[in-house]
């Protein structure tokens, strides 16, 4: 894929590709929620739809907005069929911890970095476990949102990888003209 | 997006960030009064995604097949030998299963019992599965189309997965016995005491063993008591197998006999049981409870009819006489 000349660039194209965090964001909801499973269920899909979220917060909080992860989080909401709003709610808490401590954060690099997602995406799950408790009244096994965080910090390398590609590649080059 | 850029710099981004938290929780609340809305919106989802589930299904059941065959590969003798010794022990079963079965018939027939409900089953495939961490569900081919309804009763080859809770034109999601939001009124017969059954509820905590809750407290339960669906509510029919009962620690848990990870085709029972009427007041047995007898109502007054006036009538004295 080659790069954007920041110049010739059209104005319409540039605001199209200021959509291309949300756009990853919702790839990584509908591909983690696609219902048919190689390994039988046993262990839950990764949250992708983090990595994106977690990563232009940091980069390009400008692109990812708090609205832009509110709609990641309602289609995860959406696909994933559990009670609704408990991902959008962990998603923009989530948004929230990472904008607020975004040089912390964003100073990661190697493992550290890995360590980094790993404590958002623990923000997330914890969120989300203590909402499901909260609607139902009683405590849910720990086991299931351990091993979703577990294949969610799983997958972040290869999934960050993949982000910071397209990142270089599509939204970089617009970095001053948005 | 360049605005939200300059007032995220400059610290203020406060509003929004609070209106989006704000949004998210009534959302929490929302889903929590009416989800209606939300599922009907994931059942049209399902709906257009069918075609591409079911095209998606082969080559995934090949490959899950293929990886659950290489480790059997080493154990194919053995458990070609366990199986023909199963098959054996299971055919002698099937006979007495058989006698005992036209025996019931029997004493049906000799006490005018009240025949089971009949039940009919409409197959459906498996086309997604998806183990979340609080929500364990599949999706099936079948959907209101096929007369598949929210609240039927999902069957194996073994025995029950778990119930319909979704269904859209063509396509229905399958809330497992093992999901977190299920809960299903069994009866557990006990191995040891034969006759006695005893009534409880089994719920999911998904993990692959569900827990028996509300067993009553002077009852011991014994591992592998039999637990079938006890029919109360009127929900499922009575009598469905869904597993044997296994302890744990203090409690006691139900390893189930279906295997929702490996099951391709499964069964959805159209159980409807005729809803009762209730009898007319008059033959309630209101006496017999200490009750006032029912006494029915007068018949309404007929409507009004416009009346000629009557004639003034004549004065009459005491004794009768007219004057």
């Amino acid at each position: 894929m080659t790069t954007l000349d920041r110049s010739a660039a059209p104005t319409r194209l540039k605001y199209l590709v200021a959509l291309v965090p949300l756009f990853c964001g919702l790839a990584g909801v509908v591909i983690a929620n696609i219902p048919v499973s190689l390994l039988g269920g046993l262990v839950p899909p990764p949250l992708l739809a983090l990595v994106p979220v977690y990563f232009w917060c940091l980069v390009r909080p400008d692109l990812m907005t708090p609205a832009a992860t509110l709609v990641i989080g309602f289609f995860e909401d959406l696909l994933s069929g559990g009670p609704p709003g408990v991902w959008t709610l962990s998603f923009v808490l989530t948004y929230v911890l990472v904008a607020r401590q975004r040089d912390s954060f964003a100073g990661l690099s190697g493992a550290a970095a890995v360590v980094g997602f790993a404590a958002a995406a623990s923000v997330t799950c914890a969120c989300a476990y203590f909402t499901i408790a909260a609607l139902y009244w009683h405590l849910p096994l720990l086991a299931p949102i351990l091993s979703e965080l577990a294949m969610t910090v799983l997958f972040y390398v290869p999934a960050a990888m993949l982000v910071v590609a397209i990142h270089h590649r599509i939204v970089g080059p617009m970095r001053s003209d948005i | 997006m360049a605005n939200a850029w300059k007032i995220a710099r400059k610290n203020s981004a406060q509003l929004p960030l609070v209106i989006v938290i704000a949004l998210a929780v009534v959302l929490v609340l929302l889903g929590k009064t009416n989800s209606g809305i939300f599922d009907q919106a994931r059942m049209r989802i399902t709906d257009w995604m069918a075609p591409a589930l079911e095209a998606a299904r082969s080559p995934v059941q090949g490959v899950g097949r293929w990886m659950g065959s290489v480790t059997e590969i080493f154990s194919v003798y053995e458990q070609n030998l366990r199986l023909k010794e199963e098959n054996a022990r299971l055919r002698q079963w099937r006979n007495v299963a058989i006698v005992l079965q036209n025996r019931v018939d029997h004493y049906q027939a000799l006490l005018h019992a009240v025949p089971d409900p009949k039940m009919n089953a409409v197959l459906a495939r498996v086309i997604g599965r998806a183990s979340r961490p609080f929500l364990q569900t599949m999706v099936l081919d079948a959907g209101k189309d096929d007369n598949a309804r929210p609240g039927q009763a999902v069957m194996d080859a073994r025995g029950m997965i778990g119930r319909i809770y979704l269904t859209g034109e063509r396509t229905s999601w399958v809330i497992l016995l093992t999901d977190l939001n299920s809960r299903i009124p069994v009866s557990i017969a006990s191995s040891v005491n034969r006759g006695s059954a005893v009534q409880a509820i089994m719920t999911g905590d998904n993990t692959a063993m569900p827990t028996l809750a509300m067993v009553p407290g002077t009852v011991t339960l014994h591992a592998g008591d039999q637990v079938t669906s006890s029919g109360d509510g009127g929900l499922l029919p009575a009598g469905l197998p869904i597993g044997t009962v296994v302890a744990d620690g203090a409690g006691w848990r139900v390893a189930l006999l279906a295997d929702p990870a490996a099951s391709q085709d499964v069964e959805i029972l159209n159980f409807s049981a005729p809803p009762e009427e209730m009898p007319p007041t008059a033959l309630l047995p209101a006496e017999a409870a200490g009750l006032k007898p029912h006494v029915p109502p007068p018949p309404p007054a007929p409507a009004a009819k416009p009346v000629a006036k009557p004639a003034p009538a004549e004065p009459v004295d005491a004794a009768g006489s007219v004057e």
